[in-house]
């Protein structure tokens, strides 16, 4: 039977049904349209939620090579302002600041590591700051 | 020093505001908002017919909408309305199943039984209702209360197809997506509703 060829009478019953579903939609009592307002407010707030908190999360990656690349300054600041690693250092002391600096730019891939590795030595560069501006000229 | 700079930079860049994504969000949430507020009524009264319970109506309606928003708000706004329909049909027979389960269930357990024949009568509806309705009101009233215990009195799946193909306009294959079923399973189910509530209605209609 072919579905595309419909009778007139099966063409008035579905016009017919579909008058009387829609009206019965349109007369939907205030309470009802109300509950149903407030669930739609409640589904498109959680889905906003949800977007925003996974556009955050896509930050992360950027975010953490950030990370990587300000602890990298932080400590090739640190040692090319002449701390003391230099005086203790068998190569010379610019060559030396800049294998480190690279060591710790190539830790980009696992930038997390970097920053943990900041976090941990926070006290020692700070030191090592404190320490390089208040040395004597040598 | 230049050094310091570098940094400041970096932690801008750490601490600064969400970019662009932040405007497609908006716009993908005004969007699904429309969605919703086109769709809420009819799938009120497709589950109310289905269910015969405004309220259990309305739980279904609700934890659709939610579930849409949650799991695919992200899809292309065109997929919205068959994934809608989809998860729609399938909290309503879910909610059946429980009821069929319970029903089950109590005729072991001692005590009063549910009565079949009543078990969806809202108690209000034998409370005399007092306000003067229009006779067009009432005239479609009485329509839709026909059509909808012909519906009631369909298969489940043929009840689907119906309401989906002719009160939603979804068509072929987005109906068999939302029923999870094939095109020619949906011609069928629909040809054979059409033919029964012709069969029921044609002397009323």
């Amino acid at each position: 039977m072919n579905e595309e060829i419909v009778e007139p009478a099966h063409r008035a019953l579905e016009e017919r049904s579909r008058t009387v579903f829609n009206e019965s939609v349109d007369s939907l009592d205030m309470r009802t349209r109300s509950r149903l307002n407030q669930a739609r407010q409640a589904a498109v707030a959680a889905a906003a939620m949800r977007a925003g908190r996974r556009s955050w999360l896509s930050r992360m990656p950027v975010l953490t090579s950030a990370g990587g690349v300000a602890a990298a300054a932080v400590l090739g600041v640190a040692l090319w302002s002449g701390g003391p690693l230099g005086h203790h250092s068998p190569v010379p002391a610019a060559e030396s600041t800049f294998e480190d600096l690279d060591l710790v730019a190539a830790s980009d891939e696992g930038a997390g590591d970097a920053m943990e590795m900041l976090q941990d030595d926070i006290d020692f560069y700070d030191w090592a700051d404190k320490a390089a501006s208040s040395e004597p000229a040598a | 020093m230049s050094g310091f700079d570098t940094l400041t930079a970096a932690w801008m860049v750490w601490d600064g505001p969400a970019p662009a994504p932040r405007g497609v969000v908006l716009e993908q949430t005004r969007e699904l908002d429309k969605f919703l507020a086109e769709v809420e009524r009819r799938a009120f009264r497709i589950a109310q017919v289905a269910l015969r319970d405004p309220d259990d109506a309305l739980d279904v309606v609700q934890d659709s909408m939610l579930k849409l928003a949650r799991n695919y708000a992200e899809r292309p706004s065109a997929e919205w309305r068959p994934l809608f329909y989809r998860i729609l049909e399938n909290g309503i027979r879910d909610l059946q199943r429980r009821r069929s389960v319970r029903k089950r269930f109590m005729t072991w357990m001692p005590g009063p039984k549910e009565d079949p024949d009543n078990e969806a009568q809202d108690p209000l509806d034998s409370v005399a209702d007092n306000s003067i309705a229009a006779p067009e009101q009432l005239m479609q009233d009485q329509a839709m209360k026909k059509l909808e215990t012909s519906l009631r009195e369909l298969p489940a799946r043929q009840r689907e197809a119906f309401m989906l193909r002719n009160f939603e306009g979804l068509d072929v294959a987005e109906t068999a997506s939302a029923m999870g079923c094939s095109e020619g399973s949906v011609k069928t189910h629909y040809s054979r509703a059409v033919h029964t509530l012709r069969k029921q209605l044609g002397e009323v209609w």
